[in-house]
């Protein structure tokens, strides 16, 4: 169980020092989060004079989801980390080691957990600066809580595309994927301005709830009725996805 | 001068097919800005008549429509650059260069391939936009003006992917600027009014002239093409579609001279 957590921890180092030796495979992660952030309360702050939104700053509505965007590119560099390492060879170097397969997965998704720390604490921070003001700590850690969650779902995401494509060129499915999940929920508008298809996928989409969950804690509304559906949705995501990169890692070795 | 209309028809066609046979390449100038159509159309139903500043439009959906022609062909552009990077570092470039082939004809077939799919896809995005319950205020004239200035910015767009091409002969490198495009687009009034934007922003929208371009677009499908928006939204186009090819001259001379 020891040499496990110091195999993941190891990893998981190897992961996040990728971010300094390939800058250009891993900065756009870190941008644009910045990016979604800036461009989504620039263009779209009229919405927010829509009575639905009950006076609230857009950029403050806005800043949970480049938190959880930020989270879900944390994830896309996971299965991309991997996919490079079955392509280049380090993942059979690793299968023959004693080190137990699970580390495989483990230390990418520490890696992308600790990404998503760092890219909101800079979301949060362009937020204070835009003038969108910090929540409590409380509500402040549930922010972390829920884009560090989503990092880890997306990472089990991407890894199990990894695992069984063994191809960095499945990169495109493990982001649009994401990306989907992301803006068919309540990216842009609350639930109850979205209409047709939109309205009715939002209702299903567990990122709906994690989004008005996070949203609730940053606009200071945080209640137990506005968090425990985004706990459930994460730990539904968290289940699923995480059984999904695990029949993935068994894959390993087959072919 | 015919026999350079053939070559340049015949190249021509050879990107546009080169195009169809490559869904990867295809798929992000359709998907992404179909699917940001009907999400934007869809999130923000709610927004004409009731945000000050929006424009009067009979529904989100037909505001939204030029946005997503103009992002499809700022994609497609980058695409066609791509593609003609790919023919420099495969060698096919230096093949054609060494042939009788017209030099001029080897650009002219390339931006001409751009176009054609440029104007192949407005057409797409319009009928989808039309079945989804979008209409074009502008009648027949007003699509027409829309198809030239979609003609005009995809010679602009693919023009500086060529340049890149030429300049750096890696399709890595053309398709690097796409990010610089994501931005443009999204600092503009491509998806939502320039009058609810405020402070820096709207500064940074007023001047970029991508939200000018869309504008007139949208003036097409909203109104029957406001004269003053139609008239500056040509005018940058035909700018910037001038500098693009002028660009592309440039560059190829320099890659010929760099090559001697």
């Amino acid at each position: 169980m020891r040499h496990a957590v110091a195999v993941s921890a190891g990893l998981a180092w190897r992961s996040l020092l990728l971010v300094r030796r390939m800058p250009s495979v891993f900065l756009p992660a870190l941008v644009m989060p910045l990016f979604i952030l800036v461009a989504t309360a620039g263009a779209f702050r009229g919405i927010a004079l829509l009575p639905q939104f009950e006076g609230v700053s857009y950029l403050a509505f806005t800043i949970p989801l480049a938190t959880v965007m930020g989270g879900g590119f944390a994830g896309v560099n996971a299965g991309m980390t991997l996919a490079r390492d079955i392509e280049g060879g380090f993942v059979d170097r690793l299968v023959a080691s004693p080190a137990p397969r699970t580390t495989l997965l483990a230390g990418p998704l520490a890696a992308a957990g600790l990404r998503s720390l760092f890219t909101t604490t800079v979301v949060l921070l362009a937020g204070l600066v835009g003038g969108a003001g910090l929540p409590g700590p409380a509500e402040t850690g549930v922010v972390y809580l829920l884009a560090m969650s989503f990092a880890a779902a997306t990472a089990c995401w991407s890894m199990g595309v990894a695992l069984r494509a063994r191809t960095i060129q499945a990169a495109p499915l493990m982001q649009v994927v994401i990306f989907l999940s992301v803006f068919t929920s309540v990216a842009y508008a609350p639930r109850e301005v979205l209409t047709g298809w939109l309205r009715a996928v939002a209702d299903v989409n567990p990122v709906t709830y994690l989004l008005e969950a996070s949203r609730a804690a940053q606009l200071e509304q945080l209640t137990w009725a506005a968090l425990w559906p985004g706990l459930v949705a994460v730990a539904g995501l968290l289940a699923v996805l995480g059984a999904w990169a695990l029949t993935g890692l068994a894959t390993l070795g087959r072919r | 001068m015919r026999l350079a209309a053939v070559q340049t028809a015949a190249l021509a066609r050879r990107a546009v097919v080169g195009t169809l046979r490559t869904p990867q390449a295809l798929f992000p100038s359709l998907f992404f800005p179909l699917v940001l159509m009907a999400i934007f159309t869809a999130s923000f139903a709610a927004a004409p008549g009731r945000i000050p500043g929006f424009p009067p439009v009979r529904g989100f959906l037909d505001f939204a429509l030029s946005g997503a022609v103009l992002q499809g062909i700022l994609i497609g552009g980058t695409v066609a650059g791509a593609a003609f990077a790919l023919d420099i570092e495969g060698g096919f470039f230096d093949r054609l260069v060494a042939s009788p082939a017209s030099r001029s004809a080897i650009l002219a077939g390339r931006l001409a391939g751009g176009v054609a799919l440029a104007l192949a896809q407005t057409v797409l995005f319009l009928g989808v936009g039309i079945a989804f319950g979008a209409r074009v205020q502008g009648g027949a004239a007003g699509v027409a003006l829309l198809l030239v200035l979609a003609g005009l910015l995809a010679v602009a767009v693919s023009g500086l992917g060529i340049v890149l091409a030429l300049r750096s002969g890696s399709s890595e490198a053309v398709q690097g600027t796409f990010p610089l495009f994501f931005a443009l687009l999204f600092f503009s009034s491509a998806f939502f009014p320039r009058e609810t934007m405020t402070g820096w922003f709207r500064t940074v929208a007023d001047v970029n002239p991508i939200s000018h371009l869309v504008e007139a677009m949208r003036a097409q499908v909203i109104s029957s093409g406001e004269t003053r928006t139609t008239l500056i939204g040509l005018g940058i186009a035909v700018a910037l579609a001038a500098i693009a090819v002028a660009a592309c001259f440039q560059a190829f001379r320099g890659r010929l001279r760099g090559a001697a």
